[in-house]
């Protein structure tokens, strides 16, 4: 029972961040406050796949990226455009007057995710890696290859 | 400020919605459900299986067998149950052992049975490993790990046994058994009149009068044992009458033994539930 209460704590605590993490993958309130629930759900289901309590964290954004990338592919296959949203404009790319967190939420899933775990939440790159399940390299690459297209250089801000 | 610590701001000054810590409880609410339930669903594998046994304790009818025993002529020969394969496999967490049975003889009538043996035989133990592979799925979706469901030996064993034997007649039992979790034990009984060339019916045993009869003894036996709670009463879905799907074996007197399998008409810790009923 200890784990359980561990988690339900981390998870009460944290619920936040989990918010702000689901909504820049899917833009949009409800379906981020449902992509946190059932993450919540089911990472009660599959407590006993925890193995280590540190390593809770990454084992919780995981389930919670798993869920929002699962919510995105449902959503590719069905569209539904409420009209408002098809305004002029609205398939743009973001241009380089948007703001930087606008163009971060237009990178790839992939990328975004390393980029918003690294700058955002503050990750080591080890702890990113640990979580996606990709390898150190991979995770590099992504961020390296994110932060080139937001032409930005961030090596002397926030180097590993 | 960098621009960097501006999207970060940016990202960090989001509005959360109020009901955000609602959801996340009855997101933890229906979690705990979901696993306590699973687990409800674990205790309880061991009576849908039981279930499971009633409805396959009416596999003992040959319907080929009266047509069969028409052509054939009556010989006098003496039957035998042999192996006739026996074979294991073993892998990480399972192993299955199965002793194939047939009966001797090169005859139409033991060309049928056997071959009637070897297709329960082969559904059985089929039958067996998938019970383990949900198990397994089971037990690995409740936390459990490769690692230790590795270590677990969780047997299939299809083995048969001999009851009895004249020089016309022979009895005896195929069974599966599954020992994961929960015990699980399925049987066939086949009972044969090699001289008849026919498989014997309760009927052929005790007359016209067999489902009164068997009835009679049952209540009696019941009634007497030394505890009588044990067994359900007919409200509770407990026993009420034999009939030809109703299984049995013949003992070394010759007896028909009626069988019940486990928590069908007795509480579960009976196991199975045996009634001899003297002609």
């Amino acid at each position: 029972m200890k784990k359980e209460e561990a988690l339900t704590a981390y998870l009460l605590e944290n619920q936040a961040s989990f918010y702000r993490l689901a909504y820049s993958y899917l833009d949009n309130r409800e379906d981020a406050l449902d992509a946190v629930q059932s993450a919540a759900c089911a990472a009660l289901e599959k407590l006993g796949s925890l193995k280590n309590q540190d390593a809770m964290r990454t084992w919780f954004y995981r389930i919670l990226i798993h869920t929002c990338i699962d919510q995105l592919r449902r959503r590719k296959r069905v569209t539904l455009v409420p009209p408002e949203a098809l305004d002029e404009g609205s398939y743009d790319d973001p241009s380089p007057d948007d703001s930087l967190a606008k163009q971060v939420n237009a990178l790839p899933p992939e990328i975004q995710t390393v980029v918003k775990l690294r700058y955002y939440e503050e990750w080591s790159l080890q702890e990113i890696a640990d979580t996606t399940g990709w390898n150190l390299s991979t995770v590099k690459t992504r961020l390296y290859g994110g932060l080139k297209k937001l032409r930005i250089s961030l090596e002397g801000e926030y180097a590993t | 400020m960098t621009r960097i610590e501006d999207a970060k701001k940016e990202y960090e000054t989001m509005e959360i919605p109020e009901e955000l810590s609602g959801r996340v409880l009855s997101g933890i609410a229906e979690g705990r459900r979901r696993v306590r339930r699973r687990h409800a669903l674990r205790r309880t594998l061991g009576s849908v299986a039981a279930c499971l046994a009633v409805l396959t304790a009416g596999l003992n009818l040959f319907p080929t067998f009266a047509e069969a025993a028409a052509d054939v002529p009556v010989l006098g020969r003496v039957c035998e149950v042999l192996t006739v394969r026996s074979w294991q496999r073993s892998e990480e967490g399972e192993s299955i052992r199965v002793t194939q049975p047939a009966v001797s003889g090169s005859d139409e009538f033991a060309r049928r049975i056997n071959a009637e043996i070897q297709k329960r035989v082969e559904a059985k133990s089929a039958e067996g490993d998938r019970m383990v592979q949900e198990y397994k799925e089971a037990f690995l979706s409740t936390g459990g790990t490769e690692e230790e469901w590795a270590q677990r030996d969780n047997t299939v064993r299809v083995s048969y046994d001999v009851k009895a034997q004249t020089e016309s007649t022979v009895s005896f039992v195929v069974s599966l058994e599954v020992s994961t979790s929960v015990g699980y034990q399925e049987d066939d009984y086949y009972n044969l009149d090699v001289a008849a060339d026919k498989e014997l019916t309760l009927r052929d045993l005790l007359g016209d009068d067999w489902v009164n009869l068997c009835n009679t003894s049952i209540k009696r036996q019941m009634a007497d044992s030394e505890d009588p709670s044990v067994y359900f009463d007919s409200t509770m879905g407990g026993f009420e009458s034999v009939d030809e799907t109703t299984n049995f074996y013949i003992n070394a007197s010759g007896n028909p033994v009626v069988v019940f399998p486990r928590a069908t008409v007795a509480i579960g810790a009976m196991g199975q539930v045996e009634f001899e009923i003297t002609k």
